[in-house]
């Protein structure tokens, strides 16, 4: 079984506006898959609905087979669904460190009767946790940030650390939400060499990105949607080559 | 002398009160008014206890702590579902509504309160011991609140404050700590109400009136919001002030006004002069805050 994600017929509207027309994806294991579309096209919509953010009004979502319709926003996180934010969402009043430790699957310091009576395996929690986020920061060259408050970094850099922070989850599906807007120079290499490990590591990617060229350099397969619907499903090459779609996107 | 130690009795009550205040609104970010009415719950259940089951003072407190905490889950439960905001609204309403029915039950003495709270220590070792009592329940109250807003826990807690979507979206149950959060300060405001009932031997309802919940959150707002002393040097403040200038020997139609005026000079001073409060961080910047909503 190497697919990790598939939607069923998902369907979102709010008011008039229909933001999930029968969606239909799959992800597999491994594969980077590219988001693309207009403005408004129902993108970040359909991560939303794909992470718990939104309920469905109809359809399914399978993670590894098996539905997560159910399941809250932190469930799915817990069950392997990890995200980013457009524009990051990072804890502002926390040090880079103290962003990405609260972030694995399960936090052992969530719970205020471990925290009391069981600090020892709290203590060996976070000694872990410390050493996945220092290992995470160390491919990205953010080592020496570790202590720095978030808000002190440049934006490039912030934008990283809400990688980072995201991959202390460890599960099978990591959904980037415009990882590259605003980014540019060492920030963008990093970026593009990180969700390449990634993908190579067995994750199954799927990037929302306005920027065709890191898409055409990291997927093999593209989806493109515009007012909530899937028009096409294929190669970049073949997405970009459409010109119905190029006129769509980029109204020439 | 035995006056100073009632007053030094009731501010370290008003110390735990207004520290696991603290812990609720400040850290926990959860903007409710009712604190004083499990204050209430604690007082009355523990009173009510001691008069009629005859328990143990020590289970009857505890008992009241219980009840508090288990009334407050059932608020912030019901109401924290809907959203945030509504918890303000839903703890005035139960604040108002539970106070109408304490003063209405024969049961807590109706609007006359509730006496005859028996005492559990007599002779001369009572006051001493009530100071003993809640001193020290005060410094554990403090001291306990601020070990878990330091720990592991306590950054969960920051990051919630911060940016709640994404804290949920990496795993973690917000809607659940925001629960226990609130459970734990209304209960340890509940154990502060059993201990003022054994103190006093009496309970009435305007004690626990919207006043006092304005009065507490001075206290808090005063002496820093979101640190751990904060709520201790606004509790001592607050009341010793009022209390040392009934010392000064004025008429009591000059001392009672003056009393007032003292209390809204000090609030409209540190709104200018500090708006972090005495404890909190002295370059006056509020505490960054994500505005923007994904």
């Amino acid at each position: 079984m190497t697919q990790v994600l598939r939607t069923e017929d998902l369907n979102k509207r709010f008011g008039g506006i229909v933001v999930s027309d029968n969606v239909n994806i799959t992800i597999d294991r491994g594969e980077i898959l590219g988001l693309i579309g207009p403005n408004g096209a129902g993108k970040t919509s359909l991560f939303n609905l794909i992470s718990g953010v939104l309920r469905p009004d109809s359809g399914s979502i399978y993670l590894n087979g098996q539905a997560v319709n159910a399941s809250p926003l932190y469930k799915r996180a817990r069950m392997g669904i990890a995200r980013t934010w457009q524009n990051m969402l990072l804890f502002r009043t926390m040090t880079v460190i103290e962003n990405l430790l609260i972030a694995p699957r399960e936090y052992a310091g969530e719970s205020i009767l471990r925290v009391t009576f069981g600090l020892g395996s709290v203590r060996s929690a976070e000694r872990q946790a410390r050493e996945r986020a220092l290992g995470i920061l160390d491919r990205m060259g953010l080592a020496d940030t570790a202590d720095s408050m978030v808000t002190d970094l440049p934006f490039g850099q912030q934008k990283l650390i809400g990688l980072a922070r995201t991959l202390m989850n460890d599960g099978p599906l990591l959904l980037l939400d415009e990882p590259m807007a605003g980014v540019e120079g060492a920030a963008y290499e990093t970026m593009q060499a990180v969700v390449r490990q990634e993908a190579a590591s067995g994750r199954a990617v799927c990037v929302v990105e306005h920027n065709v060229s890191f898409i055409r350099d990291l997927c093999s397969r593209a989806v493109f949607m515009a007012n909530g619907r899937i028009l096409q499903d294929g190669t970049v090459e073949e997405l970009i080559a459409s010109k119905a779609l190029t006129e769509l996107y980029f109204g020439v | 002398m035995e006056y100073l130690a009632t007053v030094t009795i009731l501010i370290a009550i008003y110390v735990i009160l207004a520290a696991s205040y603290n812990l609720v609104i400040g850290y926990g970010g959860l903007a409710t008014v009712a604190h004083p009415i499990f204050f209430a719950i604690g007082a009355y259940v523990t009173g009510l206890l001691a008069i009629h089951a005859g328990l143990p003072p020590i289970v009857c407190v505890a008992l009241g702590a219980v009840a508090a905490m288990v009334a407050s889950v059932l608020l912030a439960a019901s109401s924290l579902r809907v959203s945030g905001d509504y918890l303000l609204i839903a703890s005035l309403g139960f604040q108002l509504g539970l106070l109408q029915l304490i003063r209405n039950l024969e049961i807590t003495g109706g609007p006359g309160g509730l006496s005859n709270i028996p005492s559990t220590i007599v002779g001369a070792a009572r006051t001493p011991t009530f100071l003993a009592i809640t001193i020290g329940l005060a410094v554990v109250s403090v001291l306990g609140i601020r070990a878990i807003v330091r720990g592991p826990y306590g950054r969960a807690i920051t990051a919630m404050r911060d940016e709640e979507l994404a804290f949920t979206a990496l795993g973690r149950n917000a809607m659940s700590m925001k629960i226990v959060i609130f459970a734990v300060g209304c209960g340890v405001a509940g154990m502060a109400g059993g201990v003022y009932a054994f103190y006093f031997q009496y309970v009435s309802p305007e004690q626990f009136e919207v006043l006092q919940s304005a009065q507490i959150l001075t206290m808090v707002v005063l002496g820093g919001m979101a640190t751990a002393y904060g709520p201790v040097v606004g509790a001592v403040l607050l009341l010793a002030i009022p209390q040392a200038i009934t010392f000064l020997d004025l008429p009591q139609n000059v001392m009672a006004p003056l009393q007032g005026i003292i209390f809204t000079v000090l609030v409209l001073l540190f709104l200018f002069l500090r708006p972090t409060g005495i404890m909190g961080d002295s370059d006056n910047k509020p505490r960054a805050r994500a505005s923007e909503a994904a």
